[in-house]
């Protein structure tokens, strides 16, 4: 049977660090520790007896331990006014109990028995039964049982509640398992099977994998669930890029400071600008930056592909001026777009943040 | 003359890759897939630059930084990874590295992204900047955090958006050298706020 472990507390300690350590295994005060010592050492100097008893436990040296508790027991009963005959009994059937649970006796039925303990414990009843001139020995007595089958009986009750908990705790572990089971299943085993399928299209198995890995990112570090395009705008734009990076077979970066509720036309402005880059700049990569203040949302959108000229664009190309322009401003915001031929594009898209 | 760099990654694809993708670009002088690895290798090889992953299997890259940084103080560390949460990238350069760029980072850049850390500046990923304008623009007034000069801000917000340290040099119309100064002092007020106050902020944002 394990002994319930404590250590000598290195940092908090008066003397040795029995009281600090002990403060530490319960989890109370080191003050209240001390007081009880202290309280103790004035029964007959059983505390004292005591405090040395526990410090060659903590460096494990158990039996030494064990005389040390039965003597200083035996001072605290000296010190409350029972005989030596009393105290005698008294100690026997402790020091009898303590063999036979060092033994490992217990109420389970395949405990095995420990004779020489139950020997000291008999010869100890019959010394203190027959010390019963005694005025408190009769009441010690049945006390002494009880006290007994407590110590006993404590272990295996301690251990039971203790199994029981690990049992729920095992069942909150595979009912979490079971979640994450189906969540995997129903986002990274489906597109694996879609890579599998489109093996032969590196630029699909890419944008497949990158945007599988957004998802994931998401749910892991941000507690989103898989496949939620999510209320707040990064989640938003996150789910756009990732749009966009499968129809195109682009790589879209997104980086961004703050979050906020979703903003519908800023999203929606933000993917137009998107697509408008991967489909007209001729780049691998597009870079996306949110940036969400107290005052306002702004986003930025930016290549480093061909660029144009917005003199040359022809006017039926509603995409810039109507999806993202117009958009902006008739939500009250404003849309900038620059744009060198042979240096790329960025549009920058800033709305203010509506009262809420 | 090339940098002497040691890859610190437990996913062997993986350092195939990087080693392939840097070509005669740096000489990697070791691999390790662990931090105990890693620890004993660093310290015997001394290279200029180790490329390190922000998780090991038996350990993060800070324990390895943690380890190494005293008695190998020439050593630059620059986090390379895909995990992207921000209290991790931010615990990676408090514990000392000079930069954070993911593992999409193309072979040419991160070339680059080690000659710059080799020769002492700052690299700071799209994503890592946006954690850091957060991390601050969450601040409180009062704060001990050294604050960040306009400048600084001005530049961190334009490596959020993708630009290049060249392209914030001509937009900003001032020296690349001079870029490099403003991310290396951003760099060094993140490592020395005494407070937890980043942490913790990395903690509550759990951002992507």
């Amino acid at each position: 049977m394990a002994l319930p472990a404590f250590a000598a507390s290195s940092s908090d300690r008066a003397l040795a660090g029995v009281c600090g350590g002990i403060a530490e295994a319960l989890g109370v005060d080191v003050t209240l520790v001390r007081l009880v010592f202290a309280l103790l050492a004035l029964a007959g100097g059983a505390g004292i007896v005591l405090y040395l008893a526990l410090w060659l436990y903590a460096d494990d040296h158990t039996w030494p331990a064990a005389i040390g508790l039965v003597i200083s027991g035996s001072l605290l009963l000296h010190a409350l006014g029972l005989s030596d005959r009393a105290v005698a009994g008294i100690a026997l059937v402790a020091a009898g109990l303590a063999l036979a649970w060092r033994r490992g006796a217990g109420l389970r039925p395949d405990a095995p028995l420990s004779f020489g303990g139950y020997a000291l414990v008999g010869v100890g009843a019959v010394i203190l039964l027959a010390a019963g001139g005694d005025a408190p020995a009769p009441l010690l007595a049945p006390g002494a049982v009880a006290g007994g089958l407590l110590l006993i009986a404590g272990p295996w009750l301690w251990r039971l509640a203790l199994e029981r908990d690990a049992e729920r705790a095992a069942r909150i572990r595979s009912d979490e398992r079971a979640d994450v089971a189906a969540r995997i299943h129903d986002s990274v085993l489906q597109t694996l099977a879609l890579i599998q399928r489109h093996a032969d299209e590196p630029k699909r198995v890419a944008s497949l994998a990158r945007r599988q890995e957004r998802e994931l990112r998401g749910w892991l570090y941000a507690e989103r669930p898989l496949g939620d395009d999510g209320s707040s705008i990064v989640a938003a734009l996150s789910s756009a890029a990732a749009d966009v990076e499968d129809v195109f077979g682009v790589r879209i970066e997104l980086a961004s400071a703050g979050d906020a509720p979703t903003d519908g036309a800023v999203v929606l402005a933000a993917r137009e600008a998107m697509t408008n880059a991967a489909k007209f700049a001729e780049v691998e990569e597009i870079d996306v930056y949110a940036e969400v203040s107290e005052a306002e949302i702004a986003v930025f959108v930016r290549d480093r592909g061909v660029g144009f000229d917005r003199a040359s664009v022809p006017p039926d190309r509603r995409g810039l001026s109507e999806s993202v322009e117009g958009r902006l401003e008739r939500a009250g915001g404003s849309a900038t777009i620059v744009s060198t031929p042979g240096a790329g594009t960025e549009v920058e898209l800033r709305i203010p943040r509506r009262a809420s | 003359m090339s940098r002497r760099v040691v890859l610190v990654d437990d996913h062997g694809l993986f350092l195939a890759g990087v080693r392939a993708e840097l070509g005669e670009a740096v000489e990697v002088v070791g691999e390790a897939g662990t931090v105990a690895r890693a620890i004993p290798l660093i310290k015997e090889l001394d290279p200029e630059v180790v490329l390190l992953d922000v998780h090991l299997p038996d350990g993060s890259g800070e324990a390895i930084i943690d380890a190494v940084a005293s008695e190998r103080p020439g050593v630059r560390f620059l986090a390379l990874s895909v995990s992207d949460a921000a209290e991790d990238v931010i615990a990676v350069i408090r514990a000392g590295a000079r930069g954070y760029v993911t593992k999409t980072i193309s072979g040419e850049e991160l070339a680059a992204a080690i000659e710059r850390v080799a020769s002492g500046d700052a690299v700071f990923s799209p994503r890592l900047a946006g954690f850091v304008l957060d991390a601050y623009r969450s601040e409180q007034a009062g704060s001990e955090l050294d604050e960040l000069t306009p400048r600084e801000r001005e530049v961190l917000q334009l490596i959020a958006r993708g630009y290049l340290y060249k392209e914030i040099a001509a937009r900003l119309d001032i020296s690349v050298k001079t870029v490099e100064s403003h991310v290396s002092s951003v760099l060094r007020k993140l490592q020395l706020s005494t407070r937890h106050e980043l942490t913790r902020w990395a903690t509550q944002h759990r951002l992507v």
